[in-house]
Order: C-alpha cells, then sequence, then structure tokens
C-alpha cells in the first residue's frame, strides 16, 4: 500500500523552524505507522529522530499524534488511519520536543508521575517473608497496575491544554494504584498529596481521559475512585487547598438541608464566611445577576418535598463511610 | 410516551429561564410530561458516589411508582450522572439490591432497574423524531450561525453515554440545527468541557476555559452557542464577562439554552423564552432572526 507520511520535523540545534515533511512509503497492508517511519529513517532519511522500544504497545514509548488523535504508532495500522492516502505524524501536544518526534517525557509525564510517589511504602515490621496479599484484594487494582505510561491521557487532557501544572490523569490513575494497594501504609499521606492544589480536585471529570487511553484503563474512572476514598476519609483539601472542603461541605449540607442546591449559599461557604477578599470578588456577578432574576437568595431555600429522606439517606451513607 | 420530568436545581435557580422555556417546548409538541418533584440532587458529581447514588437510585424508583419507564431531564449534567448510575445499578444487581436494602426499603421503594434517563435532546431525535419537529417550525432560522456546545457529560463516557447503536448522539445537536434552518459552526470545544466544574477550585483555569471556547466559536463567525446543559450556559454566559476580562479580549457572544433556540423556531418571542434573563446581551440574535423573517 503506498501512503503519503507527513511527519513533524524539528531540529533545534539547526535553528529551523518546526515544519512537516513528506514522504512516500510502500508497505504491506497489515504495517504500523512506526513500519512507516522505520521505512522513512532506514531508507530515505536516517536524520528522523522518533521513540520505539517494544513494538507491541506493552511500552508506551511510541505515543504519537496521528492523523490528530493520540495514538501508539507501533500499535496502530496504517490502513486503519489513513485519510485520501496520507499519514500525518506529530508529537502530542502541549509538551517541549527536543527532536521531531522525540519529547520531553521528563517535565511531561516523569516528574508528574514522581510527584505522587508511586511506590508502595509499607507501614509496620517487615514480614518474614514476602508481603502477601491474597489476590481479590488486588483485583481492583489489577487494571490500573497494566499502565503502560504512554502519557496519551494526558495529551487528551482538557485540562493540561492550558495548564502544564496539572498533575493529570497519568499520575492519578498512579496514584490509585497506590491508594487502594493494601500493602501500602500512607494511605492518608497519599491522599492528602493529591488533594493540593494542581491535584486531584482540580481535574473537571470530563470523561476525556477515558477516550484516549490505549488499553482502556479509564482513567477518569480511576481518578473518581481516589476523589470519593478522599471524601470517606475526609481528606478533601490538602494543606493548601480550604476551598475543595469548603465547596464540598457546603453542597452536601444544602442537598442535606433542603434536599438541592442552595447555589447562592454554594458560592458564598466555598469563598468562606470570613474572607472578605474571596465575597468581594463574587460581587460584580452577583450585581449583573440580580437584575436578571438569575441570582437565587442564598439560605431562602425552600426545602424539596423529599428533604427528609434525602437527608436520612445521606446521614446513613454517611455513617457507613466512616 | 409519558415522560417523568427531572429539571434539576439550576433550571430552577440560577437559570430560571430554562424551566419555563422547556415546558413550553414540551408542550408545544405535545410531549407528556409529570415532573418528578419528591426527589433530591442527582449530587452533579459533586457528592461522593457513596452518597449521590442511593439519592438517584431513589428518584429513579420514584418514577417507577409513577408507572412511567423514562425520566427526562434537561441538564446534561444530571443527565450523565444519571446514566452512569443507572448503568452500574442494571449492570450490578447486587449492588442494586444493596441500596435498596439499605436506603430504600425504609420508605417501601425498591428500584427495578427498568427507567431509560434521556435528555430533551435524546427525546426528540430518538424518540419523537426529528422529522416530526418539522411541522411546528414557525420561524426557520436561516442565516443563523449556531456553534453547538454539548458539554462533557452527554457525550461522555462513550461506553455508556454513546454506545455501539446510539454514536449518532455526538452530532444531535448539529442534525437539529440542521433542521431547524440554522447554520452549524464547528468550534473546537464543542464537545469539551466549559470549565464549570472547578470555578471554585481553580477559577482561573475554568476562565481560560470559558474564554477559548466561546472565543474560538465567535472567531469562526458563530452568530451564538446552543447548549443541553444549564451548567455549561452558566459558566460560557453568566462567567463570560469574567472570563473575557481575564482574557484582555471582547468575546460578547450570546449563549441559548437548547430549549429556547427550540421555541424560537417554533413561533415563540424573545420574552416567552426569557431571553432578557441572558447576561450577554441576546439582541444580536433577534435582530439576526428578524433580518432572516424579512428576507
Amino acid at each position: 500500500m503506498e501512503t503519503t507520511f507527513k511527519v513533524y520535523r524539528f531540529d533545534p540545534e539547526n535553528g529551523s523552524k518546526p515544519d512537516f515533511a513528506t514522504y512516500q512509503v510502500d508497505l504491506p497492508d497489515s504495517a504500523t505507522v512506526m513500519d512507516g517511519l522505520r521505512q522513512i529513517r532506514d531508507e530515505q532519511d536516517p536524520s528522523l529522530a522518533f521513540r520505539a522500544s517494544c513494538e507491541r504497545g506493552s511500552c508506551g514509548d511510541c505515543a504519537l499524534r496521528i492523523n490528530k488523535k493520540g495514538r501508539l504508532g507501533c500499535t496502530l495500522k496504517i490502513a486503519k488511519t489513513v485519510k485520501n492516502g496520507v499519514v500525518t505524524v506529530e508529537p502530542i501536544r502541549n509538551i517541549p520536543v527536543l527532536k521531531d518526534l522525540v519529547y520531553d517525557l521528563e517535565s511531561f509525564l516523569w516528574k508528574k508521575i514522581k510527584s505522587v510517589q508511586p511506590w508502595i511504602t509499607p507501614r509496620g515490621p517487615e514480614p518474614d517473608g514476602e508481603y502477601v496479599v491474597a489476590e481479590e484484594q488486588l483485583a481492583e487494582v489489577r487494571k490500573a497496575m497494566s499502565c503502560i505510561m504512554c502519557g496519551l491521557c494526558d495529551e487528551g487532557c482538557a485540562v493540561i491544554k492550558i495548564d502544564k501544572d496539572f498533575v493529570g490523569p497519568a499520575a492519578l490513575t498512579k496514584a490509585y494504584r497506590a491508594v487502594f494497594d493494601p500493602r501500602d501504609g500512607q494511605h492518608d499521606e497519599r491522599l492528602t498529596l493529591v488533594s493540593e492544589p494542581g491535584g486531584v480536585w482540580d481535574c473537571t471529570h470530563c470523561f476525556e481521559a477515558n477516550g484516549h487511553c490505549p488499553l482502556g484503563l479509564e482513567p477518569t474512572d480511576r481518578l473518581f475512585e481516589v476523589r470519593d476514598e478522599a471524601i470517606r476519609q475526609g481528606i478533601r483539601s490538602g494543606t493548601q487547598n480550604p476551598k475543595v472542603q469548603r465547596h464540598y461541605d457546603s453542597f452536601l449540607n444544602s442537598v442535606k438541608r433542603s434536599g438541592w442546591l442552595d447555589e447562592g449559599r454554594l458560592a458564598i461557604e466555598s469563598e468562606g464566611l470570613t474572607n472578605v477578599a474571596g465575597l468581594a470578588k463574587l460581587l460584580p456577578t452577583v450585581i449583573r445577576a440580580i437584575p436578571k432574576g438569575k441570582a437565587p437568595m442564598p439560605y431562602f431555600h425552600p426545602k424539596r418535598p423529599g428533604a427528609q429522606a434525602i437527608r436520612r439517606i445521606i446521614d446513613k451513607a454517611q455513617r457507613s463511610e466512616v | 410516551m409519558k415522560y417523568a420530568f427531572y429539571p434539576g436545581c439550576v433550571s430552577r435557580g440560577a437559570c430560571p429561564e430554562l424551566y419555563p422555556a422547556s415546558v413550553k417546548v414540551t408542550e408545544k409538541l405535545g410531549i407528556e410530561i409529570e415532573e418528578v418533584t419528591d426527589v433530591g440532587c442527582t449530587g452533579a458529581g459533586v457528592l461522593s458516589r457513596d452518597l449521590s447514588d442511593p439519592i438517584n437510585a431513589r428518584t429513579l424508583a420514584k418514577v417507577e411508582s409513577m408507572g412511567l419507564s423514562s425520566l427526562m431531564t434537561i441538564c446534561s449534567t444530571c443527565q450523565g450522572v444519571f446514566t452512569q448510575a443507572n448503568h452500574r445499578f442494571k449492570n450490578e444487581p447486587e449492588y442494586r439490591q444493596k441500596i435498596n436494602d439499605e436506603y430504600l426499603a425504609e420508605e417501601g421503594l425498591e428500584y427495578k432497574g427498568t427507567v431509560e434517563v434521556k435528555h430533551l435532546l435524546w427525546v426528540l431525535m430518538e424518540d419523537y423524531g426529528v422529522e416530526n419537529l418539522k411541522p411546528y417550525i414557525k420561524r426557520k432560522l436561516t442565516g443563523l450561525k449556531v456553534a453547538p456546545f454539548y458539554g462533557c457529560y452527554i457525550r461522555r463516557p462513550t461506553s455508556i453515554i454513546a454506545p455501539k447503536g446510539l454514536s449518532g448522539r455526538k452530532t444531535y445537536l448539529e442534525e437539529l440545527l440542521d433542521v431547524l434552518g440554522a447554520e452549524s459552526v464547528d468550534s473546537s470545544g464543542k464537545s469539551k468541557c466549559c470549565g464549570f466544574p472547578i470555578l471554585t477550585v481553580n477559577e482561573e483555569n475554568s476562565m481560560r476555559m470559558v474564554s477559548d471556547h466561546t472565543g474560538d466559536a465567535k472567531t469562526k463567525g458563530a452568530d451564538c452557542m446552543v447548549t443541553p446543559c444549564p451548567l455549561c450556559h452558566l459558566n460560557l454566559d453568566a462567567n463570560q464577562p469574567t472570563a473575557e476580562k481575564r482574557a484582555g479580549t471582547q468575546i460578547g457572544l450570546p449563549i441559548i439554552h437548547l430549549p429556547q433556540l427550540l421555541g424560537l423556531a417554533f413561533g415563540f418571542d424573545e420574552k416567552e423564552m426569557e431571553l432578557q434573563r441572558h447576561i450577554v446581551s441576546t439582541e444580536s440574535v433577534s435582530r439576526q432572526l428578524e433580518v432572516s423573517i424579512r428576507s
């Protein structure tokens, strides 16, 4: 199959601007995008730089943006992605490029993954032999354990796109793996760590990450598990993130009181009743909303008919969390 | 078919224009709805699922006790939370049983797992039929350039929201706009997050999302944006002035609720659709529609 490859080229050493180069490749229908890149390098341009290792979707080294989607080059067949005879290959987005298709994994991925301390830290005396864990205790985390750290979930992340400091779904999936490992002794410390600014609470839970994971590990669901576990343990703020706790508590108390959300109360209490600067910041929005009838009066919030039953459910659910 | 109607919190709070617009439009189309009042907030993806799942199971049980099997929402966030919870209830009978036993039995309720939850957009496209809307269109939206903005929860997670056989859900807004006579403007943010969920925790990022999405739609020539989600509406409309200020730019893109746009096409006027309540002026949309009618 003859295919045109449009490949991102950039070499900071020669001072030229990034550009696309076009190559013609001829490969069997079963060939992958990686086969195409290899043929280009071996037969047409030995200066083309890209990462590749396992060639079977197990190492995550060849995460690339192929025809505008984050994919693994070694498992994606050309025939599956080719559009009008063309395959466009770029580095993944939002990341410093070192050369051509080789990007800076340290700043993009490793730094963030290391920040959640993705190793198990047992507490108490070491056992005589191995740490023994029953299979069923690890059943849940098995899925996250198979993460290959390709970074494609981060590549698709809507928050990382605008905020490079957000820890991202890849690192939070690693955090999940440790949080739910029964051998770990740093459970609460770990939840506190990921609850700091830039951590789990900065996620919009938009579920983009699920669609980008090549292994179907559903990183957004893993992140929800971490968040729900933090709530169960009463850890919502880290040490520097008090708004998270206030927002959650206000939302919860509102639903507990009236059965539904008191939006005005939520806005005020999330800022903090004594946080004058924070409350002042709300003023322009409130002033714009009042004449339009879009600023519901806080605290004067009518109860829904089912409010009592809902309160009972919440009380019971909270008791079973403890 | 009759639907139980779940209006959600925001259509009775900070977006009070959404509730009457939804009721008027469904009435006009002859879609029978009965509001389920004795129920709580879905948790909006904020409350832990330990708490929100029992509350949502109770709502679905109430729908069953009304003798109905469909619940209509008018909010993508309510829709998403319900769809995900209902997926667990339907696919994990033991979990459903546990919630029934621990939380619902006391009230004499039991959720049997028979309810389908459908956003108004899905009701129109899947049950009512887009062709059947045509006789109600009194004012074609010809010439109006509209950027669809779905929001997250009515699009993802794909495996649950738009599984095989329902993948058309990804383009319902565009199909609907086509029938209404409007032109769809494809903006980069149409299926992205509006930023509302992190408005409190990271306002800077949230506002950046608003200015990026509205700014891109405006640059691409949109006269307005339409959304099926009142939370997206809140961020994109009510917070647009703040986002403009942060980005140091003027955008001024009117954001229209889906039922409002339908209502305008069905011949309701701007006042009946309560467009005057919006923070970003919708006058440019009205002017555009007047031009369309005259021509």
